[in-house]
């Protein structure tokens, strides 16, 4: 029966307009003053919530909200500068910090949508609350919207906490560091001893063309980027199928143990296994040591200290990473391929290679495609094999200060952030990373029907 | 007559190959100098004989005469036997021989340079290149040998490329645990097995607090994983469950909106994420790292989701025509059926700090009281610090990665099913 009572009148933009309009003086005085309606109709609390908020939002707007929005746009005027005080001795004059500045501009913002949100939410809880006095049903009281939250509304109690942290630790620092990409916040003008401003595309312009050193390091470092991408993905990829197969033939025993042996590489935490690899192939390391001590070579080889061997390397150590992770999602496919298939392929004479390229494979290739995709943005994206391995060493003198020929995008962003302090061109190359992580992955969704038929496929 | 489970056809070959390594005694094995003066197998086979009666047996010495001499001989033996009267066992036993001829001459390899310079065969140092054709092309045909034995038998020859390979990913765990129980030398020693074990490493790295503070990084690491496990637990379940089961406006926009923003790169924010923690004055501490961890753990929602899915909806159905709220639903009836996603989700946020390095190094700067595990162990790595700290480095490193391997191993399968994007619903 309650549950009837409560059924509230749904509420959609026509309807919002056409009661606005034709409402009674409170449905419009509630544009101005939230929640007036809620209280006029009996719904007292949430009514003084709506009130509340709107007055806590402007008490917020008056005192620092309106400068810090006034701020975003100047990014500060007055430098930090020394002058000479009343005794003619020089201090220093604590100038505005852009940064600072930039960051309390984006909260703002920020508060501002969220107002807008409660504003909107607010007048369609006045119109609902109207509608049902008009038509002379029960008006649900404060303890009637808390249980509301455990039944109808349980999405926003639960989401409650997750979008709250997502809004304040992951959305606003990201606006942040997207906004940045265009300000000239670089080593020449970091906070708080100087000012920084916004310089429209210029950063992006600075990385595109290859004038600028920048832009010399640009293009070689997305170049290998992508390099190492497709053939860390595909090698690993290939390896950890042929393991799987191999591992799950017919002929072979102690599945468990073979599988075990190769998926503990992947079981150790990964700094501590990349560590290892690094430490193994140094010139010291263990395996110049062995190579030297059976007489292969007379020098240590220079594993990460040649730009071409480093590269070479970081893709064979990451075989020991990557080829488990392969083998572990394989062997699960493998289980599931239809006997009858290799039964009658057998029964018509077909070798085992021609089963792996007719049936394994192709089955195997239909299932994976959106992981091989998953696991190419993973690549791109893969901060610590570069990092442990090499982080980015050797040096190369021609590109910009601090880069190295094994870098790739996202290491090179660290460097930019921690080491050259350029934080501009940091979100810049962010944003471009995006962009191609964007793309494979909007390629990867649209053609896999398990996302595009949500409904269809539960049970 | 034909022998059950014996392809005969391999028997003659297995024969040939018997004999082989008796005539590649008569190939020149080694060059004695730049020149390529040479001496031939049996010559020098000869020579370790002679070191052998002056100097007494010596395991390196062995090791030639082994793969030289004795398994070669064993194997000829046995070949003709097989030959003669095919049998299971004789050609079992073959395969041992051949395995441990091949695994007798790569040990060679490692030896040889110490052998051949101790013995002082020739002036200049001993290097690889000096082996010639009597040494590799034996050390090609065992092999050979191995697979046609394994192959009359219908063994696979796949365990050989599988042993090889479990070899070559075993050895550096390996090493990591030969390193920590090694007692003497630091990190730049020139050789892999220890002269002296210890458990030493072991018991300076959680007492010796002078240098580093293992068990202080390992109380902090627990603290925040306790933390974040409790937290993220209950966010990533409640956002599972309201996205698998609850059907509200903004759903599809949401879903979409947790997609893009999880395309970012992850630290593009954490820098900007580091000053907004310092004006609440947070920046430093583990509550950082365990808000952080928290925050952003809603977006990690896919596998619980997934297997809520798989959950039937008539369940639910039943529930509600029984008068269930929503949250009776999620709580009396998902929950209970979720326990295996509910324990992945569980050891999984637990996991999650151990590993982690980025982001504790940026959020906790220099303040090296709040080290996590992972943070202080590449401290220790440093290059002034790595000659000196190696050992216990990697006794660290031992006591950090077996709980986390056991975790994982045990929830292998869900992270199979989180790999291959289980968006199944």
């Amino acid at each position: 029966m309650k549950k009837t009572q409560l059924k509230q009148v749904a509420v959609n933009n026509n309807q919002i307009k056409y009661t606005l309009a034709n409402g009674g003086i409170f449905v419009k005085l509630s544009l101005v003053f939230m929640g007036i309606s809620n209280i006029k109709y009996g719904q007292l609390i949430k009514g003084l919530g709506f009130l509340f908020w709107e007055l806590a939002f402007i008490y917020y707007m008056i005192s620092p909200g309106a400068s810090s929005l006034h701020n975003l746009i100047t990014l500060g005027t007055t430098q930090q500068s020394m002058v000479k005080d009343d005794t003619g001795m020089f201090v220093v004059m604590q100038g505005d910090n852009s940064m600072r500045l930039l960051l309390g501009g984006v909260a703002t913002l920020l508060i501002i949508v969220i107002f807008v949100f409660v504003w909107v939410s607010s007048i369609k809880s006045g119109l609902i609350v109207t509608n049902l006095h008009k038509n002379n049903k029960r008006i649900p009281t404060i303890i009637d919207d808390i249980e509301s939250l455990f039944d109808k509304n349980i999405h926003k109690f639960l989401l409650f906490v997750p979008i709250v942290g997502l809004i304040a630790l992951t959305i606003l620092p990201l606006v942040y560091m997207i906004l940045m990409a265009f300000t000239n916040y670089d080593a020449n003008h970091q906070p708080p001893g100087k000012l920084f401003d916004w310089v429209g595309l210029d950063n992006f312009r600075k990385l595109l063309t290859s004038t600028d050193t920048l832009g010399k390091t640009f293009w070689p470092v997305l170049e290998w980027t992508i390099i190492w991408a497709i053939i860390a993905t595909l090698s690993c990829y290939f390896g950890g199928i042929l393991l799987a197969v191999l591992i799950s033939s017919k002929k072979i025993r102690f599945k468990k143990m073979w599988r075990t042996i190769f998926v503990l590489s992947m079981a150790i935490p990964g700094f501590i296994g990349l560590l290892l690899l690094r430490q193994m192939l140094t010139s010291n390391g263990i395996v110049n040591i062995l190579l030297q001590n059976m007489g292969f070579i007379s020098g240590p080889l220079p594993f990460w200290t040649d730009a071409t061997w480093a590269k070479v390397s970081i893709l064979i150590a990451n075989f020991w990473i990557g080829i488990p992770v392969t083998m572990l999602l394989t062997s699960g496919i493998l289980v599931n391929i239809p006997a009858d298939l290799y039964e009658s392929a057998r029964i018509d004479g077909a070798t085992p290679v021609k089963i792996f390229l007719k049936i394994t494979f192709p089955y195997i290739f239909f299932i994976t495609t959106p992981t091989l995709i998953t696991s190419f943005i993973g690549n791109i994206n893969n901060f610590n094999v570069i990092y442990f391995l090499t982080a980015g060493a050797p040096l190369n003198l021609h590109y910009f200060q601090g880069a190295g020929s094994t870098d790739i995008l996202i290491t090179w962003l660290y460097k930019l952030t921690m080491q050259n302090g350029a934080f501009c061109y940091a979100s810049t190359i962010g944003i471009v990373v995006f962009l191609i992580s964007a793309t494979f992955s909007l390629i990867t969704f649209r053609r896999s029907g398990a996302f595009k038929n949500e409904e269809g496929f539960q049970l | 007559m034909r022998i059950i489970g014996i392809k005969k056809e391999y028997l003659l070959p297995i024969l040939i190959f018997g004999f082989l390594p008796f005539i590649l005694l008569l190939f020149p094995f080694i060059n004695i100098n730049e020149s390529s003066e040479h001496l031939l197998g049996f010559q020098f086979l000869n020579k370790i004989m002679q070191e052998i009666s002056d100097k007494g047996l010596s395991m390196s010495y062995l090791i030639i005469v082994a793969i030289m001499l004795i398994i070669p001989s064993i194997i000829l033996v046995a070949s003709i036997i097989s030959f003669l009267r095919p049998g299971k066992k004789i050609l079992y036993f073959m395969i041992g021989m051949y395995s441990l001829e091949v695994f007798g001459f790569v040990v060679s390899l490692l030896s040889f340079k110490a052998t051949v310079d101790a013995a002082k065969f020739f002036e200049v140092g001993f290097l690889v290149k000096y082996l010639s054709m009597g040494y590799w092309l034996p050390f090609l045909l065992v092999p050979i040998g191995l697979i046609l034995t394994m192959k009359s038998v219908k063994v696979s020859p796949g365990y050989i490329v599988l042993t090889v390979m479990a070899a070559i990913w075993l050895f550096p765990t390996t090493w990591l645990i030969i390193s920590s129980l090694r007692s003497e030398g630091g990190y730049y020693i020139g050789y892999l097995i220890p002269k002296k074990f210890t458990f030493n490493n072991y018991i300076d790295i959680w007492t010796d607090t002078s240098h580093w503070q293992f068990a202080r990084w390992f109380r902090n690491t627990t603290i925040v994983a306790v933390c974040n496990m409790i937290i993220s637990t209950l966010l990533v379940l409640a956002t599972s469950y309201v996205m698998s089961r609850i059907r509200f406006k903004a759903r599809g926009k949401l879903m979409s909106f947790f997609l893009i923003v999880g395309m970012f790169p992850g630290f593009m924010s954490m820098i900007a994420v580091y000053y907004i923690l310092k004006v609440f004055g947070l920046n430093n501490s583990l509550a950082a790292l365990v808000i952080i961890y928290s925050s952003g753990a809603g977006l990690g929602y896919y596998v619980a989701k997934g297997f809520f899915d798989t959950i039937s909806k008539t369940l639910d159905e039943a529930a509600y025509i029984d008068g269930a709220t929503k949250w009776q639903v999620f709580i009396k009836i998902i929950m209970p059926l979720s326990k295996p996603i509910i324990v992945f989700t569980i050891l999984g946020a637990f996991m999650a700090p151990w590993g982690d390095f980025m982001m504790p190094r940026i959020i906790l700067g220099t303040n090296i009281d709040n080290y996590t595990v992972s943070v202080g162990l590449y401290s220790m790595l440093v290059k002034e610090e790595i000659n000196g700290a190696w050992k216990m480095f990697c006794a660290g490193a031992v006591c950090i990665a077996i709980p986390i391997s056991v975790i994982f191993l045990y929830l292998q399968k869900f992270y199979v099913d989180g790999l291959s994007g289980s968006v199944k619903g």
